[in-house]
């Protein structure tokens, strides 16, 4: 059976040897969740390193999500200029964590990057996500920045927001893809997650998005599939979202949530925040387009 | 000095030359944001040696600043010492017209030695109108010259042709054009992001003129108009520099027609010579010797009282010629300056037009002004926020300002330094234009308590009562970053501009509402 990467990459190659000028055309069937099946783990613990490790255990591992020998894109939240006790980009040590799981799980190469907000070179510095892979010393993880001639032009067939847009092709193509958002306050979504996380990797005028936000974030996490969700909630911006930049705004949760569905990790975090997932428009939007499952009693805790 | 040693001086000359250049191309290339808030190299030592913006610096009003232009100084105590070497050994923009003029051709037109006088005459001017208020030394400065060229315009061109050529390399296999070698690229010979500036045409045609200049005679430019010439001429007289003989020979004058300062023909004058010494090793009878001897005796520039009256007068009329157009701060609302400018009458008198800051902009910010600063402020940096913003955590301008024109401020002050004011236009924003959601603004603005903040209203549409997020500005959070318009989603005009109302320079008398008077 053709597996969802080697139908996108089909795609675009299909596009690339027809015709010149015609595009990729993407009609994607979101992958179905069997209620029953959706397992959410989340956990809590002041030592990051060991806190993601255990939520990664609690779903049965990295080595559930990536096999030996691929290509692992992972996106963290990078947006924004700011530094880690500001809680708004994804902490450097969860970034750096999963980096080592896909690892250790084999994986031949991680990648790792964001369309950044602010200057790209200086939030990846001040994030201190780019110091944390250094750390690591392994020439398998790349930290990188955006290429901008990475863009590919897609149509979206059964899009409702989007018609047409550039997605970043490295993105597109990689493997797998663990989104790795930080859970944090937002003026027109409410609150930015994992399917808002999912904007980073994507070309083009974001900003007109927000007109109909939620069923754009719908449309292009039908195109990007997030095959694991860790929402970083070691600690959470709650007001003047999503850069912060001061810490009364910033809340120390000490909490991280995984999922393979992204809806229902999306749903679990809303509540950390005071909110029933039915009250933040992306996730509604999510579940109706079968991204996953945000009724939380259908959910099984692991 | 024996025949062995005068070959080596040319060829040491020529080796000096090219290593000043790439020293500067490389310092140049390192006037970047690298991973550090602080730039680890002194990028605008260019300017830094420049005895023209000490000259401005020390014009201006406020104190001179001595711990950036100390070296200024040492190379004007040199010059007076040495003669004009700087301008045979180390200016930039001598060493391109040496190389260009190898390509373009040299002419040899017999240009009048009364033409020399020209530079001393536009330095005196130039001079004698700072003093009365008006700065235009950075006009003809060749430093500033040469850098803003290399910024506005060959710079951005050089991307532009690698940037084309690495994206064909992306989808086509092409023989060594690889990604190890875009990777090299793009980590050490090209900008992040590729610079884009107005003004890039307008500036390159000026250099071709003086570059072309060399087709009238070698060295055109240096020999009779710029102005960094004649003050290190100036500061020559006296020079401990002897070349023997101070004259051309009867029997062979080949210095008067291969000297490439043509200062041989009638006597040596050592305010004109550039020291290259090439003539000690191109002489065929082996004569022409230089030294150094505290008896050297002085050399006479050919200027009359006259001719200083009248470029003084020439200047001082300029001067308030320029001051009686209107302060372009109040006619112009869209005229943004970096962090850290000081106020506007000073920042003309300060700013030589070097163009490092808008080099050093790591949003792309900065732009040459053309007339939106008045005729006077014709290539000084302007923040067009469509076009890029001011990055709330950057002090990379104050850094690299060579004459105190933009102040170096740490990152606390910066982060509250006003620059301006954002206004929304209610005709064109989404929520009040149209009633679509929006608020990309409030989501970049950078402040931590948001200047953009927002209210949720219900309007009717179609008959239907529905919600809507209005932004809104507060003044007195607003610092005039530029984000909310560079990031507005609109398609050309930003519904969002900022205006230099409230800038933190310009003296203002306040209210106690927060508005000024």
């Amino acid at each position: 059976m053709l597996n969802r990467r080697d139908f996108i990459r089909r795609s675009l190659q299909a596009a690339s040897l027809s015709a010149i000028g015609s595009l990729p055309v993407f009609d994607l069937v979101p992958q179905s969740f069997a209620a029953d099946a959706v397992e959410l783990a989340v956990r809590t613990g002041s030592d990051i390193p060991a806190l993601v490790r255990e939520t990664v255990a609690a779903l049965g591992g990295m080595s559930r999500f990536v096999k030996a020998g691929e290509t692992v894109v992972l996106k963290p939240n990078i947006g924004w200029d700011r530094t880690v006790e500001l809680a708004a980009n994804t902490h450097p040590q969860v970034v750096a964590t999963v980096a080592l799981l896909c690892l250790e799980a084999k994986a031949a190469r991680v990648r790792i990057f964001d369309r950044t907000c602010n200057d790209p070179r200086r939030c990846y510095v001040q994030s201190g996500i780019a110091a944390a892979i250094e750390a690591l010393d392994d020439k398998r993880v790349e930290l990188e920045h955006i290429d901008r001639r990475g863009y590919q032009e897609i149509l979206l067939k059964n899009g409702v927001a989007l018609k047409k847009w550039e997605f970043y092709k490295p993105a597109l193509t990689a493997d797998r893809l663990i989104n790795l958002p930080i859970a944090k306050d937002h003026s027109i979504s409410v609150l930015t997650l994992g399917m808002k996380n999912i904007m980073g990797v994507i070309g083009g005028n974001r900003g007109v998005l927000h007109r109909n936000i939620d069923e754009a974030l719908a449309d292009i996490n039908s195109v990007i599939h997030s095959d694991l969700t860790i929402i970083d909630a070691t600690r959470i911006l709650t007001a003047n979202g999503p850069q912060g930049g001061s810490l009364d705004d910033v809340k120390r949760l000490d909490t991280l949530i995984a999922s393979a569905d992204i809806v229902a990790a999306d749903s679990y975090a809303a509540t950390l925040f005071g909110f029933r997932p039915e009250q933040i428009p992306t996730i509604v939007a999510g579940a109706k387009r079968g991204l996953g499952v945000m009724d939380l009693s259908k959910v099984k805790k692991v | 000095m024996n025949a062995k040693r005068r070959i080596d001086w040319h060829r040491l000359r020529q080796a000096t030359q090219i290593a000043c250049l790439l020293g500067f191309l490389w310092l140049f290339l390192q006037t970047e944001y690298r991973d550090a808030d602080q730039l680890p190299y002194p990028v605008s030592l260019l300017f830094r040696i420049d005895p023209l913006a000490a000259v401005a610096d020390a014009l201006a009003p406020g104190p001179f600043s001595w711990e950036v232009l100390w070296p200024a100084l040492l190379l004007l105590g040199l010059t007076v010492l040495f003669g004009r070497f700087f301008c045979g050994w180390i200016c930039p923009l001598g060493t391109t017209l040496d190389g260009f003029g190898k390509v373009t051709g040299r002419g040899h037109t017999a240009v009048r030695p009364a033409w020399r006088r020209f530079k001393y005459l536009l330095l005196i001017s130039l001079v004698v109108a700072a003093l009365f208020g008006v700065q235009q030394i950075g006009l003809f400065d060749p430093l500033s010259i040469f850098l803003r060229t290399l910024t506005l315009t060959v710079y951005p061109v050089w991307n532009l042709l690698l940037n084309k050529l690495f994206d064909v390399a992306y989808t086509v296999e092409l023989p060594l054009i690889n990604e190890t070698l875009f990777l090299f690229f793009r980590d050490n010979l090209m900008a992040f992001h590729q610079p884009i500036f107005t003004l890039a045409l307008f500036t390159l045609l000026i250099f071709v003129g003086i570059i072309l200049l060399e087709k009238v005679e070698r060295r055109f430019w240096c020999k009779n108009v710029c102005p960094l010439g004649a003050l290190l001429g100036l500061c020559s007289k006296y020079a401990l520099i002897e070349r023997r003989p101070d004259a051309v020979c009867s029997d062979c004058q080949r210095c008067a027609t291969e000297c490439r300062s043509g200062v041989v023909a009638g006597t040596y004058r050592k305010q004109e010579c550039f020291l290259c010494l090439d003539c000690a090793g191109f002489c065929p009878h082996e004569r022409v010797t230089f030294r150094v001897s505290a008896n050297s005796p002085p050399t006479s520039i050919d200027l009359t009282r006259r001719h200083l009256v009248g470029a003084a007068a020439c200047g001082a009329l300029i001067a308030p010629t320029m001051l009686i157009s209107p302060a372009q701060a109040k006619v112009n609302p869209y005229l943004i300056r970096p962090p850290g400018a000081v106020a506007e009458e000073e920042f003309l008198r300060r700013c030589i037009r070097c163009g490092e800051c808008m080099k050093v902009c790591i949003g792309g910010a900065l732009h040459p002004a053309l007339a939106e600063a008045g005729v006077s402020g014709l290539w000084t940096p302007l923040l067009v926020a469509r076009l890029g913003y001011c990055e709330y955590n950057c002090t990379l301008c104050g850094q690299v300002c060579p004459t105190g024109a933009i102040r170096e401020l740490k990152v606390e002050p910066k982060r509250k330094e006003v620059i301006g004011l954002a206004v929304i236009d209610r005709n064109s924003c989404l929520p009040f234009a149209r009633n679509e959601e929006c608020l990309v603004c409030e989501e970049h603005c950078p402040t931590p308590k948001k200047a953009i903040i927002f209210e949720q209203r219900q309007i009717p549409v179609d008959g239907e009562m529905m919600s809507f997020k209005f932004p809104q500005v507060v003044k007195n959070l607003c610092i005039g970053c530029g984000i909310c318009e560079t990031k507005c989603p609109l398609q050309g005009r930003s519904a969002i501009r900022v205006v230099n109302e409230g800038e933190s320079r310009q003296q203002q008398n306040e209210l106690t509402t927060g508005g000024y008077g």
